[in-house]
């Protein structure tokens, strides 16, 4: 069966004074398929996702050199700004802004934006946004408190339920449940698994249960090389390399 | 080796008389607030009335009155340099948080400390070079200058150490949200440094409510009760200041209770700020 893609990598290459991170990597991430990156610590994973929706401009010592298709456009050469609406990301610890409330949270991206909503706009929003990520029955009574004040787990959801108000094409997660306890950890992972039916996703994880579980495609990071590409359930089963294999056997973490 | 056992006892004492002693120092300061608390309370209470709001100061030999014309030239001439000095204080603050990189960062930050170590009767005589000879008069604005300079590098202190507390992932998250950098601070990072940038504003005004020496060279004073800033006005710490070296003593009972006045509202404001922070 032929997946359509939904962002290809070709050579991509980012440096950080003269360091190579990330060295020449290609490939193609699939429409509404969950791909997961994993590989030990350092080896270029955040580098990599974050580059997919331009947040390296922050840091003028990152250099980016390649491609990175959309929409047939290389979003290496787009305005970021237009890149990081279609392309949303959730960080490693969930991070509401503290002066909104919930409800200001899940609509942050429109006031960011300078966007005006009428109110019906704004609470179906809120409503819709909400109950995809299974906040709504928890909050619903005091929607209008502080963002910060719910549970870390909530607080991550809250984040993924801000970014998906911006009905992004591909969603990028950083580690998205390492701050989380196990509990939490297997909500996101549920609502990991409906999301995927809207939204293209690409999660970095140390986990490697969390990988299989969740996960259609792996993508082995090591030393900033990509090693290994493919299927969760070959590269779980028959993984090609030995770093691969030596990795999932958990011989270094 | 084993420690004998004097040389710690030795120890224990020498521990405990200087835990004592910062003890009693502790004390010891609160004496002279107390009393000066307690002298201004005692002689300033009894013309703290509402005629010391509402009215104009009581002509030589006439008891009553109040201090008016002194309470309205305080509140326009610390109103308008709060109004000069908090935008300008913000923007400087966020440029020393943001732009550390910046190449006149550094001078920025020396200024602003330097601004705050100059005593203050200088910045009446800067306002008064500045300010009232090219005019040819003394005036609330001239003053509200003064004060505002002085009000400025707490402003932007304030603003700068609360945009450092605010974690660089709030900033990523609005970013990775489509915000753009203009967005991000006004909307995201302001916001939240609201409460520490509030509390340095009112600590400000406090600071400056009693400052009387620039005000000698700028505000000058006024008899008259005036609404306009471009002429002379009189303050609290200007009547304060002519009544107290006066000799009549009903100008003593109401410099006495415009220093209570005072008192009572930089408590207030510093309460205030204290708890906004929490
Ligand atoms: N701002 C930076 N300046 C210099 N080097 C950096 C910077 N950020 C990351 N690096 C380096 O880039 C390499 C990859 O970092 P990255 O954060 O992408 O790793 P990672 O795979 O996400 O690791 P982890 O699993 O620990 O999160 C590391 O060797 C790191 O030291
Ligand atoms: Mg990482």
């Amino acid at each position: 069966m032929k997946k359509d893609t939904i962002l290809t990598v070709e050579n991509l290459e980012i440096s950080v004074k003269k360091n190579k991170i990330i060295k020449n990597i290609s490939l193609s991430f699939y429409k509404n398929n969950v791909t997961a990156i994993m590989g030990p610590s350092g080896c270029g994973k955040t580098t990599l996702i974050r580059a997919l929706n331009r947040m390296h401009d922050l840091d003028k010592s990152f250099k980016v050199k390649g491609s990175i298709t959309f929409d047939t456009q290389n979003l290496l050469k787009s305005d970021p700004i237009l890149v990081r609406q279609q392309i949303g990301m959730v960080f490693q610890r969930p991070n509401p802004f503290p002066n909104m409330s919930i409800y200001e949270n899940v609509l942050a991206g429109y006031i960011l934006n300078g966007i005006k909503l009428s109110k019906d706009e704004k609470d179906s929003i809120v409503d819709i946004n909400l109950k995809k990520v299974g906040l709504y029955d928890e909050v619903s009574d005091n929607i209008h408190r502080k963002g910060s004040h719910l549970s870390g787990g909530q607080q991550q959801r809250l984040c993924i339920a801000r970014t998906l108000a911006m009905k992004p094409k591909v969603l990028l997660l950083d580690e998205p449940t390492s701050a989380l306890d196990p509990k939490a950890t297997t909500r996101i992972e549920n609502l990991i698994n409906e999301l995927k039916k809207e939204v293209s996703i690409i999660m970095v994880t140390h986990n490697i249960e969390q990988a299989s579980r969740v996960s259609d495609y792996t993508a082995f990071l090591y030393l900033g090389d990509l090693i290994e590409y493919n299927t969760t359930e070959t590269i779980f089963t028959v993984p090609k390399d030995k770093r691969t294999e030596e990795y999932l056997s958990r011989k270094y973490g | 080796m084993n420690p004998d056992k004097s040389n710690l006892k030795k120890r224990l004492l020498k521990n405990n008389v200087f835990y004592q002693s910062i003890k009693l120092f502790s004390y010891a300061l609160l004496i002279p607030l107390a009393f000066i608390l307690f002298y201004i309370i005692k002689n300033g209470i009894s013309y703290l009335n509402l005629d010391f709001l509402i009215k104009m100061p009581a002509p030589v030999g006439e008891t009553g009155g109040g201090a008016l014309n002194a309470i309205i030239g305080s509140f326009l001439i610390v109103g308008l340099s709060g109004l000069i000095a908090v935008p300008l204080g913000i923007l400087i603050g966020i440029f020393l948080a943001e732009f550390k990189e910046h190449k006149i960062n550094d001078l920025t930050r020396l200024s602003i400390e330097t601004l705050q170590g100059i005593p203050s009767i200088i910045y009446g005589i800067v306002a008064y070079v500045w300010f009232v000879m090219p005019f040819g008069k003394f005036s609330g604005i001239s003053a509200s200058i003064a004060l505002a300079l002085m009000m400025l590098p707490m402003v932007a202190k304030a603003t700068e150490e609360s945009m450092k507390m605010i974690p660089y992932t709030l900033k990523e998250a609005s970013y990775a949200l489509g915000a753009n950098y203009y967005s991000t601070i006004k909307k995201v990072i302001l916001p939240s440094c609201r409460k520490g940038i509030i509390s340095g504003i009112l600590i400000g005004i406090s600071r400056i409510l009693g400052e009387t020496a620039p005000l000698l060279f700028t505000a000058f004073g006024n008899a008259f009760l005036n609404f306009n800033m471009a002429k002379p006005i009189n303050a609290l710490p200007l009547l304060i200041y002519n009544y107290a070296s006066s000799p009549y003593q009903e100008w003593h009972q109401i410099a006495w209770s415009s220093s209570l006045f005072l008192i009572i509202i930089v408590l207030g404001l510093s309460i205030i700020a204290k708890n906004v922070i929490k």
